[in-house]
């Protein structure tokens, strides 16, 4: 419930409460919707990169399974991320879409998901999925970075980061609102898709195994 | 000085874009909302 007050509360600030932008009107804001799905999108890769570290380190289901609900959770965002900041596009840029370096490297995240979450189906033995998507998993988020850094390391149609010194705080207080908001479905979806992940796991490998034997198991 | 280099006017209209990007975000969340329903584990201890 508070998830869904905090979506409308911002939904209602973003839509009323916050004035057109200068240049942009009303068009703009889209951007408290944008932003924080892309930023969930981009969390979620970190988070399903350190799970991946983190089991060929210590192997363990859980971690497992955390690594398959961020990687869809995170594909689900930066859908729906990128969707909106193609809309954007249009009035302010003129086109949907341009292969520059922020939406292409954004493309490529979202190919890359995708081909995660399809290489976790396509392996049956849960052990030997783990492992390959661990390394998968890892071999991806070098795509995260990029996607960040792509406006400032190269000349892109996007605008760089902005910060509290160079947005009114009639425009970044509504947008640190949605960011909550989009955060706290986040961690409910995130929640909810790793009981089922973790469910499936224990369907498939019947009996838990004690604290290590996996590690063990993966190492051999 | 900053201001010099920003543009002058702004874009008139564009709420249909507003509307079009807040309903595919809301579609798109409430779908997959829906799909953890449909896939979560009845009946299982978690």
């Amino acid at each position: 419930m508070l998830t869904v007050a905090m979506l409308a509360l911002g939904a209602w600030l973003a839509l009323v409460k916050a004035p057109p932008e200068r240049e942009m009107g009303d068009v703009y804001r889209i951007m408290y919707a944008h932003v924080p799905l892309v930023q969930m999108a981009l969390l979620a890769a970190t988070i399903n990169c350190a799970c991946s570290v983190v089991y060929l380190i210590r192997a363990s289901w859980r971690t497992d399974s955390l690594a398959e609900a961020s990687a869809e959770v995170g594909l689900v965002f930066a859908v729906l991320g990128t969707a909106l900041g193609s809309i954007f596009g249009r009035p302010t840029w003129g086109v949907y879409w341009a292969w520059d370096p922020r939406l292409t490297s954004m493309a490529i995240f979202i190919v890359a998901y995708a081909g995660y979450l399809a290489l976790r189906r396509f392996v049956d033995d849960p052990e030997k999925r783990a492992v390959w998507s661990a390394v998968a998993g890892i071999v991806i988020a070098v795509d995260v970075p990029i996607v960040y850094f792509s406006v400032r390391w190269w000349k892109s149609l996007h605008q760089v980061q902005s910060s509290t010194k160079t947005v009114d705080p009639a425009i970044y207080w509504p947008l640190r609102a949605n960011i909550l908001a989009y955060f706290l479905l986040f961690i409910v979806f995130l929640g909810i898709r790793y009981a089922i992940a973790h469910a499936a796991r224990r369907r498939e490998t019947t009996v838990p195994e004690p604290a290590g034997s996996l590690s063990r198991a993966v190492a051999s | 000085m900053v201001l010099a280099a920003v543009g002058e006017g702004r874009i008139q209209g564009g709420w249909e874009y507003v509307r079009a990007a807040y309903g595919i975000a809301w579609t798109g969340m409430t779908l997959y909302a829906i799909s953890l329903w449909v896939r979560w584990p009845r009946g299982e201890r978690q």
